[in-house]
C-alpha cells in the first residue's frame, strides 16, 4: 500500500527552549531566595534546615551562595530567581550537579531546562570531565524525573548512603557521561 | 570450602618485611590506589605514614601474632556521610584461592560496625575486570548495587566500577 506522503511534524518537547535564563545571584535576590529557602518541603531532602530570618538569609546568601564558584539562580522572563542549579567537583575528572526549585514553580519542566543547559555546559567547559553525577534521595521522585527526562542513567540505589537531618537514607545515583546524548 | 581461620591485628614497623611481599607485589597493588613499594624501607615508610595513621586498617595473619600476609582496611566519611565507610584489602599471591580475603572482610564488618557506632552502610567500588574481588564481596555478603561508569582514576586511567555494599541489617552468606 502506498504511504501518503506527509511532511513530518516538528518534534513539540515538553518544555519550549528559551523560558528559563541562568545568572549569577546577587543580595538584590533576597525575597525571591527566601521563598525557597524558608519552606520545608523545598528543603525535605537537603541537608541544609528551612532559613528562618531575612538576616539569616542575607547572611547565607553573603557567606556561601556569593562565594559559590559555580552557583546559579534559575530566572524567568522577569529575571526574578525561583531557585537555583549548581556544579560541585568530586575531583579532578568528575563533577556533581545540585538544583533546587521553589514549590511554585514545580511540575512545569523548568528544573529539567536547567539541568539539560548545565550539562551541556559542563562538557563544553570542563573537556577533562569523565563524569557528571547527581545523587538523588530515593524518596525524591520529582528530581528523579527531571534527571530522566534530561537522559541521566540511573546506575542503582545506593542503601542507607547519606545522614540527612538525623536519619539515614538511601540515595539514587545518576550519571551523565560526555559520550551520552541529552534528551 | 570452608573458610580459613584469620586474624586481623594493627600494623607494626616489624611487619616491613612481609608487607614487602605483598605490597611489592603489582599483581596484587594492580586494582588498589596506591602503586606498589619497592623496596623494604619504602614498605616501612608505607607502614608509618599510611597503614599505622589509618583510622582502621588491620594487617591479616593466620595465626595469632603472626606475620603480615594482606590488609582490610574501613574508612569512614565524615559530615553527612558519616553512617558510611570505605572498604579495601589485599592478599599476597601466594595466599590467594583459600577464602582468606572474603575471611578478613567478613570480620572487618564486623567489627567495624562495633568500633564505629555511626556506621550503617559498608562500600567498596571494584574495578570490571576485578572478578576475584567481586566474588570476594559477594560470598561476604555484599549486594552489587551499581555499575558506576567511568567513575574514578586507578593507575593513571578512568576506570568502570561496580558499587558494592553491607548495610548493617544485611547478613553474612
Amino acid at each position: 500500500m502506498e504511504m501518503d506522503s506527509q511532511k513530518t511534524q516538528p518534534i513539540i518537547s515538553s518544555s519550549p527552549p528559551g523560558r528559563i535564563s541562568l545568572r549569577p545571584m546577587t543580595l538584590s535576590d533576597v525575597d525571591d531566595y527566601m521563598v525557597w529557602a524558608t519552606d520545608p518541603k523545598v528543603a525535605r531532602f537537603c541537608t541544609w534546615e528551612p532559613c528562618t530570618s531575612r538576616d539569616e538569609a542575607i547572611k547565607y546568601i553573603t557567606d556561601r551562595v556569593l562565594t559559590h564558584p559555580s552557583l546559579r539562580a534559575i530566572c524567568l522572563e522577569d529575571d526574578r530567581p525561583i531557585g537555583y542549579i549548581l556544579i560541585m567537583a568530586v575531583d579532578n575528572i568528575r563533577k556533581e550537579i545540585g538544583y533546587v526549585l521553589a514549590r511554585k514553580y514545580w511540575g512545569k519542566g523548568f528544573a529539567t531546562e536547567a539541568v539539560r543547559l548545565v550539562t551541556a555546559e559542563v562538557f563544553k567547559e570542563c573537556p577533562e570531565i569523565e563524569r557528571l553525577e547527581a545523587l538523588v534521595d530515593v524518596d525524591n521522585v520529582g528530581s528523579q524525573r527531571v534527571l530522566e527526562k534530561v537522559g541521566f542513567t540511573k546506575e542503582g540505589v545506593m542503601r542507607k548512603f547519606l545522614c540527612i537531618k538525623g536519619s539515614v537514607r538511601d540515595t539514587v545515583m545518576f550519571s551523565f557521561l560526555p559520550t551520552d546524548t541529552l534528551k | 570450602m570452608e573458610s580459613p581461620i584469620i586474624f586481623l591485628r594493627p600494623f607494626n614497623l616489624s611487619d616491613a618485611e612481609d608487607v614487602f611481599k605483598w605490597a611489592g607485589d603489582d599483581d596484587v597493588t594492580r586494582y588498589l590506589r596506591w602503586d606498589s613499594v619497592k623496596t623494604i624501607e619504602e614498605a616501612k615508610q608505607h607502614i608509618l605514614n599510611k597503614a599505622i595513621p589509618h583510622p582502621w586498617r588491620r594487617s591479616i595473619s593466620l595465626l595469632q601474632h603472626g606475620r603480615s600476609l594482606g590488609y582490610v582496611s574501613v574508612k569512614p566519611d565524615s559530615g553527612d556521610g558519616r553512617c558510611r565507610a570505605d572498604l579495601a584489602y589485599a592478599v599476597a599471591k601466594e595466599f590467594w584461592g583459600r577464602g582468606i580475603a572474603t575471611a578478613a572482610v567478613r570480620m572487618a564488618v564486623e567489627q567495624a560496625f562495633e568500633d564505629f557506632p555511626e556506621l550503617v552502610r559498608l562500600q567498596a567500588v571494584v574495578e570490571v575486570e576485578n572478578k576475584a574481588s567481586q566474588r570476594v564481596l559477594e560470598k561476604a555478603g555484599f549486594r552489587k548495587e551499581g555499575l558506576l561508569e567511568k567513575y574514578g582514576f586507578s593507575k593513571g586511567e578512568i576506570r568502570d566500577m561496580f558499587l558494592y555494599s553491607f548495610v548493617k541489617d544485611d547478613c553474612f552468606v
